[in-house]
C-alpha cells in the first residue's frame, strides 16, 4: 500500500458524494484502497457526467495510476468528444501497459473521429495489447480501411491469422514489422505464417528468427526457412550466432579466479559456496601465517586454471537449447 | 520400500512367491523401488484373484504411498466388487497420485458399480484423476445424460472440440477449468470460452486477465472480445496480474548495508564479485588507517552504490503484461 494511503482519509459514505456532486473527493477515492471503492467512485462520477470532465482531465495527471485509470474509465463512460484531445495527449505520456490499453479504448468511447489517425498508428504497435486496443477502439469508432495496408495491419492487430494468411504476400511485410513482437508465442505465430506463405521477403524475419533468444522460435523459424528462401547450409551459421542465454562464460571464469567457487555456484553448482568459503578460510589463515600478498601468489596460478575450466563448463551450459 | 531391495541387492523370485501363494510376501513387494517387480507383484496377486482380495484392502491402511499405490493397481487387475468400497474412499484421498490410481482400478471393475463413484471424480481439481475417471467410465460404457455430465466428460477426456460444441451448456465447466493449476489446461479452457462466445463468461474472463501466465492473460483478452466483455473494464482486469518487478528499496538498503549484494538481488553477476571486493578492502584499510578512517572513506562510496542500485532498478523496464 502507497504511504500517501495511509495519510489519505475518505469520507466515511462515497454514495452521499454524488448527492453533493463532490468531483474532487470522489476523484480521490479513484485511489481508494479498496477495489469496490475504486469501482464505486468510478461509477459515480460517469453518473455526474459532463460537469465531471474538466477534472477527471486534470485527474489524468496524476502520479497515483490507480486515479489516472479510474479517471481514463470515468472519461470513457461520459462519452464526451472534447475529452479525446486530452486522452490523445495523455497517450504519449502515459508509462504503464494497462492505461495506455486503457486510453485506447476510452478513446474508441468517445466516439471523436480526431482520435482515428493515432489509432491506426498503433496498428502496427509493437505491443499486442495496444494493437488489439487500437483495432477494437477503431471498430468502436466505424472506421473502415481505407487500403488493403490497412485492411491487413488491422487484421494482423486482431490476431485474425486465418485471414492474413489468406492475404499471401501482400501480407508479408506488416508480418515483418511485427516479427520482433515481445512476445514468442507472437513472434513464433508470425515466423510460421511468413513459412505458409512462402514469399522470399520474409527471408529477413526469418534469419533473425533462427538466432532469436527463444528455442521456440528458433524451431518455428528452422521449419519456416526453407519456404522463405533460406539454403539449409546457412541455417547453422545463423543458429550459432544467436544470443546465447545462459550463464555467461566469461564472467563464470572471472567469478572463479578471484574467488575461487563462486564461479560454479554462478553456474548452478550448490557446493560452489562451500569450495568458496574454504577457499576464503585457508587464504586468510595462510595471510595471518605469513604476510598478505604471498598466499593470491601462490592460490592464483590455481585459479587461474580452475576459472578456465568454469569458463569452459559455462560454454558447454549456454550452447545447449 | 522392501528391505530385501536395500540390503541383499537381489531380485526377488516372484514366480516362486506366486506358486507358495505368499499372499503377505508378495504384497510387501507391492512397495519395492522397482516397477517392474511391482507390476509383476500386482500380476501374481490379481491371477490369485478373489482370495487376495481381502488381505489387500487390510494392506490399504498402511501409510506408505508407493505401497498403497502397488495394492490400487493388484486391486484393479483383479476386478472384484468387493474393492468398490475401499477404492471409493480412495478417490477422495489426499495423495492426487492415489487418486489417478483408484480411478484408473474402478474402471477395471466390471458391472457399473464404480459408475457414480467416477462421475464425482470427473470434476476432481486435478486433470490426471479427471481423465483417468472419464477413461475408465467410457470404459463401462457410459454415456451422459446431462449437458452438464457431457461437457464434465469431454473435459475429462480432453476433448476441447466436443467441449466447444456444447456452446453454453460447457461454460460453468471451462469456467471452473480457469483455475487449474495446469497454465496450458487454462489457456485451453479461455480459447475454449471465447470460440463460444457467450457473455456468462464474462465475469471469469475477466477474472483470468490477472492470471500469473502470460499466456492465459493474452487468451483471456482474445476471448473477452468474443464473449462481448466491455473493453474499459479489461485494463482493470489487467491490472491485477501479480508484477516481478524488484523493489528499489530493497536494492538500495543492501547495496548500502552490504555493497554489491543490492546489484546480486537484481541479478547482476558481478554483485557478489563487488560484495567481496568491498570486505576484503574493508579489512585492509581498517588495519591501515583505522576504525574512524575506514569509515570515512567507505561510508560516502556506499551512499553511491546505495542510490546507484535505487536508481537503476526504479530505471527498469516493467514486464509488458
Amino acid at each position: 500500500m502507497p504511504l500517501s494511503d495511509l495519510l489519505t482519509r475518505y469520507p466515511a459514505d462515497i454514495r452521499n458524494l454524488y448527492a453533493v456532486r463532490d468531483v474532487p473527493t470522489l476523484i480521490r477515492f479513484m485511489g481508494h484502497p479498496d477495489p469496490k471503492n475504486r469501482t464505486i467512485a468510478v461509477d459515480t462520477l460517469t453518473d455526474i457526467g459532463a460537469p465531471a470532465v474538466p477534472a477527471l482531465i486534470s485527474a489524468l495527471r496524476s502520479p497515483r495510476s490507480y486515479v489516472r485509470l479510474g479517471a481514463i474509465e470515468a472519461l470513457a463512460g461520459i462519452r464526451d468528444p472534447a475529452s479525446a484531445g486530452p486522452l490523445i495527449t495523455h497517450l504519449q505520456k502515459e508509462k504503464h501497459s494497462e492505461l495506455l490499453c486503457a486510453v485506447i479504448f476510452a478513446l474508441g468511447e468517445t466516439g471523436s473521429p480526431e482520435a482515428i489517425p493515432c489509432q491506426v498508428h498503433l496498428l502496427s504497435d509493437n505491443a499486442k495489447y495496444l494493437r488489439l486496443a487500437a483495432a477494437v477502439s477503431l471498430e468502436r469508432l466505424g472506421w473502415e480501411p481505407e487500403n488493403e495496408r490497412d485492411r491487413l495491419r488491422y487484421r494482423i492487430a486482431r490476431c485474425d491469422w486465418d485471414a492474413v494468411r489468406k492475404a499471401g504476400p501482400a501480407a508479408v511485410p506488416w508480418l515483418c514489422d511485427i516479427s520482433q513482437d515481445p512476445d514468442p508465442a507472437i513472434r513464433s505465430r508470425v515466423i510460421s505464417l511468413l513459412g505458409e506463405i512462402g514469399a522470399g521477403e520474409g527471408c529477413r524475419a526469418c534469419e533473425a528468427g533462427i538466432r532469436d533468444r527463444d528455442p521456440g522460435v528458433r524451431w518455428a523459424s528452422v521449419l519456416a526457412a526453407m519456404n522463405c528462401g533460406i539454403t539449409p547450409a546457412r541455417m547453422p551459421l545463423f543458429l550459432a550466432s544467436r544470443e546465447r542465454t545462459g550463464p555467461n562464460p566469461a564472467a563464470a571464469g572471472i567469478l572463479n579466479f578471484l574467488f575461487l567457487g563462486l564461479g560454479y555456484n554462478y553456474i548452478g553448482k550448490w557446493w560452489g559456496f562451500p569450495v568458496f568459503m574454504a577457499y576464503m578460510s585457508v587464504i586468510v589463515l595462510a595471510q595471518l601465517a605469513t604476510s598478505p600478498f604471498l598466499p593470491y601468489l601462490v592460490a592464483y596460478p590455481v585459479t587461474a586454471f580452475l576459472g578456465l575450466h568454469t569458463y569452459y563448463l559455462a560454454r558447454r551450459i549456454s550452447d545447449q537449447g | 520400500m522392501v528391505p530385501q531391495d536395500l540390503f541383499l541387492g537381489r531380485t526377488p523370485d516372484i514366480t516362486m512367491l506366486e506358486e507358495e501363494c505368499d499372499i503377505p510376501a508378495l504384497i510387501s513387494h507391492l512397495a519395492s523401488r522397482e516397477p517392474d517387480i511391482q507390476v509383476a507383484a500386482a500380476e501374481a496377486l490379481a491371477r490369485m484373484g478373489s482370495p487376495a482380495t481381502g488381505p489387500l484392502i487390510a494392506a490399504l491402511r498402511t501409510r506408505k504411498r508407493a505401497r498403497r499405490l502397488g495394492i490400487i493397481a493388484a486391486l484393479g487387475q483383479i476386478g472384484d466388487v468387493q474393492a468398490l468400497d475401499a477404492l471409493d474412499g480412495l478417490t477422495k484421498d489426499q495423495s492426487s497420485e492415489i487418486r489417478w490410481q483408484a480411478c484408473i482400478a474402478l474402471g477395471q471393475i466390471e458391472g457399473g458399480g464404480a459408475v457414480p463413484v467416477l462421475l464425482f471424480s470427473l470434476r476432481d481439481r486435478d486433470k490426471y484423476v479427471r481423465y483417468a475417471s472419464a477413461v475408465s467410465l467410457n470404459k463401462a460404457g457410459y454415456v451422459p445424460e446431462t449437458d452438464d455430465d457431457r461437457a464434465w466428460f469431454s473435459a475429462g477426456m480432453q476433448d476441447w472440440e466436443r467441449l466447444t460444441a456444447l456452446r453454453n451448456a460447457a461454460v460453468p465447466v471451462l469456467t471452473s477449468l480457469l483455475s487449474d493449476p495446469d497454465a496450458d489446461l487454462r489457456r485451453k479452457a479461455a480459447r475454449a470460452l471465447g470460440a463460444i462466445g457467450s457473455s456468462d463468461a464474462g465475469p471469469a474472463l475477466l477474472h483470468a486477465l490477472g492470471d500469473e501466465d502470460r499466456q492465459v492473460r493474452w487468451e483471456a483478452m482474445l476471448a473477452s472480445q468474443m464473449c462481448e466483455v466491455p473493453s474499459m473494464l479489461l485494463p482493470r482486469g489487467l491490472c491485477r496480474r501479480p508484477r516481478l518487478r524488484k523493489n528499489p528499496l530493497v536494492a538500495g538498503i543492501l547495496n548500502f548495508l552490504l555493497p554489491g549484494l543490492g546489484y546480486g538481488y537484481l541479478g547482476k553477476w558481478w554483485g557478489i564479485m563487488i560484495f567481496q571486493i568491498d570486505i576484503t578492502t574493508t579489512v585492509w584499510i581498517f588495519k591501515y588507517y583505522g576504525e574512524a578512517n575506514t569509515y570515512g572513506i567507505l561510508f560516502p562510496l556506499y551512499i553511491i552504490l546505495g542510490v546507484h542500485a535505487w536508481y537503476i532498478t526504479k530505471k527498469m523496464p516493467e514486464e509488458p503484461p
